[in-house]
């Protein structure tokens, strides 16, 4: 295994030094960086390009100057590395340092919501295979993997930010809007659950009815221009988050899990107004650090006065329903700063917006108002991004689900007596899990490299719009540090990808091992 | 009874003037005072004079933090800002000019301006002072100066004499030049604080008193006139290097931040938004209206700056211009209006006569030389270029006033544009249509090719347009080609992977050129026929009138007759025709007014004290 590691990067370091000499050459021939420079009428133009061609190096052949700015890089092995300078003067070091967290936090929450919605709805999807739900996601999925981003990117902000701004100056939804939405969101239901015919009309218009119903109500009173949750239906919402978590988790026939789970949204609910109070205290830091720290120890603690054997499981339970609940929390306090976010001068009733990561006015301080500016600037890029990537995860968890559930294993389980959620949540879907962890290596690996067309049009600076910016401006020393850092990430995800492969699944460890 | 009626009358009338209230006066009525502009690149550095921080973002930054003794108008003409200083010639013979600073101004640290700040100015230009003080050879193509300056080896540098002389309160200096230089008014130098950067070189990272800032500006003035090299290196140091800061918070030295503009960097988020707030002490210029915060926002792509505008992140969007973004801004009228204009940089075909100006890539193509045969070539492809369709087609559409160049001397707008075309020959190229045009051309091929016809093009020819990215030129080439075929040209519009790197090759017969205009100088608009002359054309005739523009003080009469003789030979010679001054758009939100771009940088922001926001 060491021997395999060790080889492996061994060929890492071949490649990389050969596809980027390779690279190097190809960015150096394809254009002239004194471009802008020969068109231009100023007096002492010629000096400029004097002082262009010392800056780039450019009285030298490309080749020798990519042994120059090896030289540089190899001195990483003597602790002095330099990637040089770019065209506009600065380290190119220092631009791949902020560029890199912009980046994830452009790509980190769509990644994680999109492998999380993905494998969800491509398990649903399996389990329900040829249902009237699997061929509408099979549909939806196809329309997203075949959608340009800058495309659904234009729409999001037309509809999503100039729209909904619009539309938040008199926050009421027209009677047509509430008609279409409670119809679709009837369809929606009623192709989720399925069953009989009866049923099928049944859903569809309790789903209608009360979409309806709840919009209409939202729209009375104004609810977006001063969105909320208030203690009851947060009460409400945790409830059901109890029965959800305990049904997924060990069944809701454990009824010491689901005792405890319910005892977790009692806590909220009681905690409801103390909660709101120490959003509000200073010293933030300290008190939600301790605030995050007590539900960890309340929830594993509450259990243990439910059951006094095999408490893995109702532990688990209640941790989890006890963090959902924390975010509801989390998330009723956010809605609850919306109304003071949309009055503040920087803002000015016009909260989502299209473009930056933060509001440059917006004075800093005010812990919530910051933090929801950020997330409103998050909105976009993530469910843009989010809508074109969900797809290929759905396919896939169907796909690998549908294929484990035909294994001999499967039926052996189902021989045995286990209950329907016990083959699913512990048989099948384990298994599934290992192909797909693979491909999310991969894939979070490859996010490093940036989001190119979704950052120039959310007008983010990363990764990906530097090396556009490299590319056109023909700044060689920015491309070759992009192109060295995702060009690793892209080699070690693979090498990552397979040794966690071998690691995951027993099977392909013993037989590498025979060999 | 009578107490309910009037009850009544009085409850109608108080809900009256409720509802009135409620709908006159939204909740924020009063007039906004921050605008927020668009930048397409990110901002390096707070000082454009570092040689590669030359950028616009840099540069329109710079402009608002610092004033000097001249700027451009949207005309553009040449401004003297009289709240700075004024400037005035004491002698004819030799030629010197004094500088004053207008007294009572400070800088933004409160420390009083005077001469010595100009004297900067003269270090960052002048290449012999950098030279004789030991801060390195300018023009060394290894090694950089002291003051890594784009200024170096300009006009000033050409013409300066000696060190620059301080009067005795300080408040003047005067320069001596070697003659009377046409462009003599662009020389004025322009003031840094020099006591933040003596302060910064000394190791300080707060702002001083005022006595310690005096003291600290006589340091500087001593190490100017004594060549001190360690201390002036220091300095270069801090200038060439401390300024280029994409990151402006708390924590910057707030020396890097003085500045005597109407606007003073507040933040700058790296990569991000700059935010810009008012300088209370200023006075170097005329008053600001109106505008409390100027904010720059970093959009590279210009169907999102577009949007923001839309959703009023943005309230001024000057992108690329093209048609797809104006019929963006046309959909959003009226809360958006569009002014339409001409950017300093127009575009011409060029024709190659002969080998590039340095190289040795022989030209032996159809149109080389002098003779006959290459005249009546160049005439033929000149009258078939369909540059009326060029406008229509390609440069209208973005701005709808757009006229078709007809001089490459001077700009449509410039008073002597009129007189000039009238008698400088260009009308051989426009008399009649294009069909009468290209028949007129086909002629003149037919008496070398007789085979030639509309639809048998034999005479081939290639044009170099550069990239494929480049639409606008691929737009032109594909009109031009099938128009020059009508005249009996086989023209080969294929792209390249660039477009200056093959200026020089010999492969191409002709190509289309824009100069870029960043000074109003007395030559015009031409750059030269001498160095970047990439067509291999020379003329004597044409070469003594340049040396003369470029040397000498001319009256306006004389330059207008130096240029017409200079359009007439090149329309005889027929080597080049302009076709368009390259349009510029910009969206402003309809609140906003007194927005008047410029051609010349700084573009948009030149006059920021005048904008205002109506309620």
């Amino acid at each position: 295994m060491f021997a395999y590691i060790v080889r492996r990067l061994g060929i890492i370091v071949v490649t990389l030094f050969g596809s980027s000499f390779i690279l190097y050459n190809l960015a150096a021939l394809s254009g002239d960086p004194l471009e802008g420079l020969r068109t231009s009428q100023d007096p002492n133009v010629k000096q400029q390009i004097i002082a262009l061609t010392r800056q780039l190096q450019l009285d030298l052949p490309p080749p020798i100057r990519y042994f120059y700015w090896l030289k540089g890089i190899l001195g990483g092995l003597v602790g002095d590395i330099n990637f040089g300078m770019t065209r506009t003067g600065q380290p190119v070091i220092d631009q791949i340092a902020l560029a890199v967290p912009t980046t994830l936090r452009l790509v980190s929450a769509a990644t994680v919501l999109a492998i999380v919605f993905g494998i969800s709805i491509g398990i649903i999807t399996a389990l329900r295979q040829y249902s009237r739900f699997d061929y509408a996601m099979t549909f939806v999925s196809f329309l997203l993997f075949s959608l340009p981003i800058f495309w659904v990117a234009v729409l999001l902000k037309e509809y999503l930010a100039i729209q909904f701004n619009d539309f938040l100056g008199e926050p009421t939804i027209t009677p047509q809007w509430i008609f279409f939405a409670s119809v679709f969101s009837g369809i929606f239901w009623a192709a989720i659950i399925s069953g009989s015919r009866a049923r099928v009309f049944a859903i569809f218009g309790i789903a209608g009815t009360s979409t309806a119903a709840l919009l209409s109500y939202l729209s009375a009173t104004k609810w977006f221009a001063n969105p909320g949750f208030g203690p009851i239906v947060l009460f409400g919402l945790a409830v059901g988050i109890a029965f959800g978590v305990t049904y997924i988790s060990t069944g809701l026939g454990n009824s010491a899990a689901l005792k405890s789970a319910l005892a977790m949204a009692v806590i909220t609910l009681i905690l409801y107004y103390p909660n709101q109070w120490l959003f509000g205290v200073s010293n933030k830091k300290l008190v939600y650090l301790l605030m995050i720290i007590a539900l960890f120890v309340v929830s594993g603690l509450v259990p243990m006065l439910f059951s006094k054997i095999d408490r893995g499981p109702i532990i688990r339970t209640s941790i989890l329903s006890a963090f959902l609940m924390g975010f509801l929390t989390v998330v009723d306090k956010l809605m609850q700063t919306w109304k003071p976010y949309m009055e503040t001068d920087a803002v000015y009733f016009r909260p989502v917006p299209t473009i930056g990561q933060v509001n440059p006015l917006l004075e800093p301080g005010n812990f919530w108002i910051n933090f929801l500016d950020i997330l409103v600037h998050l909105f976009l890029p993530t469910t843009a991004l989010l809508l074109i990537s969900f797809a290929g995860y759905v396919r896939f968890s169907r796909g690998t689900l549908l294929e484990v559930l035909s294994q001999d294993y499967i039926r052996t389980a189902r021989a045995k007596g286990l209950t329907e959620r016990t083959v699913i949540m512990r048989h099948a879907f384990r298994n599934t899990m290992i192909p797909l962890t693979t491909i999310m290596v991969v894939d979070v690996m490859s996010v490093i490299g940036g989001a190119i067309i979704t950052e120039r049009i959310f007008g983010w600076i990363g990764m990906g719009t530097l090396f556009n910016q490299a590319i056109g401006s023909f700044d060689l020393n920015l491309l070759m540090g992009v192109f060295l850092l995702t060009g690793f990430l892209g080699v070690s995800a693979n090498l990552v990808a397979d040794l966690l492969y071998s690691t995951l699944d027993p099977r392909v460890r013993s037989g590498a091992g025979k060999k | 009874m009578k107490l309910n009626r009037l009850m009544r009358a009085a409850l109608a009338v108080v809900a009256a003037a409720g509802l009135a209230i409620g709908v006159i006066a939204p909740a924020h009525s009063a007039a906004k005072t921050t605008v927020s502009i668009v930048q397409s690149n990110a901002l390096t550095g707070l000082n454009p004079s570092v040689s590669a921080f030359n950028l616009t973002f840099n540069v329109d930054v710079a402009t608002l933090s610092g004033m000097g003794f001249t700027y451009y108008n949207n005309k553009p003409e040449l401004i003297d800002n009289t709240a700075y200083g004024s400037y005035k010639i004491v002698s004819k013979k030799p030629f010197k000019v004094s500088y004053t600073v207008r007294s009572g101004q400070v800088w933004s640290d409160g420390t009083p301006m005077n001469a010595v700040d100009l004297l900067l100015s003269h270090v960052t230009a002048n290449d012999s002072y950098s030279e004789i003080a030991g801060l390195g050879d300018p023009s060394d193509a290894r090694t950089k100066p002291a003051f890594d300056s784009g200024g170096y080896g300009g006009i000033y540098a050409e013409n300066v004499v000696g060190q620059p002389i301080l009067s005795a309160n300080k408040m003047t200096v005067t320069v001596e030049y070697a003659s009377q230089v046409p462009d003599w008014k662009l020389l004025a130098p322009g003031p840094s604080p020099v006591h933040a950067l003596m302060l910064m070189a000394e190791g300080e990272d707060m702002l001083q008193s005022v006595a310690k800032s005096n003291a600290a500006r006589e340091r500087f003035l001593k190490a100017f006139t004594t060549y001190n090299t360690a201390t002036l290196k220091k300095i270069g140091k801090v200038w060439s290097t401390s300024y280029n800061i994409n990151t402006v918070d708390e924590s910057t030295n707030p020396l890097l931040l003085v500045g005597n503009g109407p606007f003073m960097v507040k933040t700058a988020v790296p990569n991000g938004a700059v935010t810009m707030v008012r300088n209370p002490k200023y006075t170097s210029g005329p008053k600001v209206k109106a505008l409390k915060t100027v904010v720059f926002k970093v959009i590279g792509d210009g169907t999102a700056a577009a949007q923001a505008l839309k959703n009023g992140e943005i309230d001024i969007y000057a992108g690329q211009p093209t048609g797809d973004a104006v019929n963006q801004l046309k959909a959003m009228a009226p809360a958006v209006k569009i002014i339409g204009g001409d950017q300093a940089v127009y575009e011409h075909v060029d024709i190659r006569t002969g080998t590039a100006f340095g190289t040795t890539d022989t030209y032996n193509g159809v149109f080389a030389g002098n003779s006959q045969k290459a005249l009546d070539l160049r005439t033929a492809v000149l009258l078939a270029w369909p540059r009326e369709e060029i406008m229509e087609k390609i440069v209208r559409p973005i701005n709808s006033s757009a006229q078709l160049m007809n001089s490459l001397m001077y700009f449509n707008a410039e008073p002597g544009y009129k007189d000039l075309i009238a008698k400088s020959g260009v009308n051989k190229f426009t008399e009649g249509t294009q069909a009468s045009r290209n028949a007129k051309a086909l002629a003149l091929v037919k008496k070398y090719y007789p085979e030639a016809t509309a639809t048998n093009p034999v005479v081939k020819i290639k044009l170099l347009f550069g990239q494929p990215s480049n639409v606008r030129r691929v737009a032109e080439a594909a009109l031009a080609k099938a128009s020059v075929a009508q005249a009996g040209f086989d023209m080969d519009v294929a792209p390249t992977s660039g477009w200056s790197s093959f200026l020089e090759s010999a492969k191409y017969d002709l190509s289309f050129f824009a100069w870029v205009k960043s000074a109003l100088l007395q030559r015009g608009n031409v750059g030269t026929y001498q160095e970047q002359n990439y067509q291999g054309y020379s003329n004597p005739e044409i070469e003594k009138i340049y040396t003369e523009l470029n040397g000498k003080l001319l009256t306006a009469a004389e330059i207008a007759d130096r240029f017409l003789k200079v359009e007439t030979i090149l329309m005889r010679d027929a080597i080049s025709l302009p076709i368009f001054q390259h349009p510029s758009v910009t969206g402003v939100t309809a609140k906003l007014m007194g927005v008047a771009p410029s051609p010349l940088s700084p573009n948009l922001v030149w006059n920021v004290w005048d904008w205002y926001f109506t309620a």
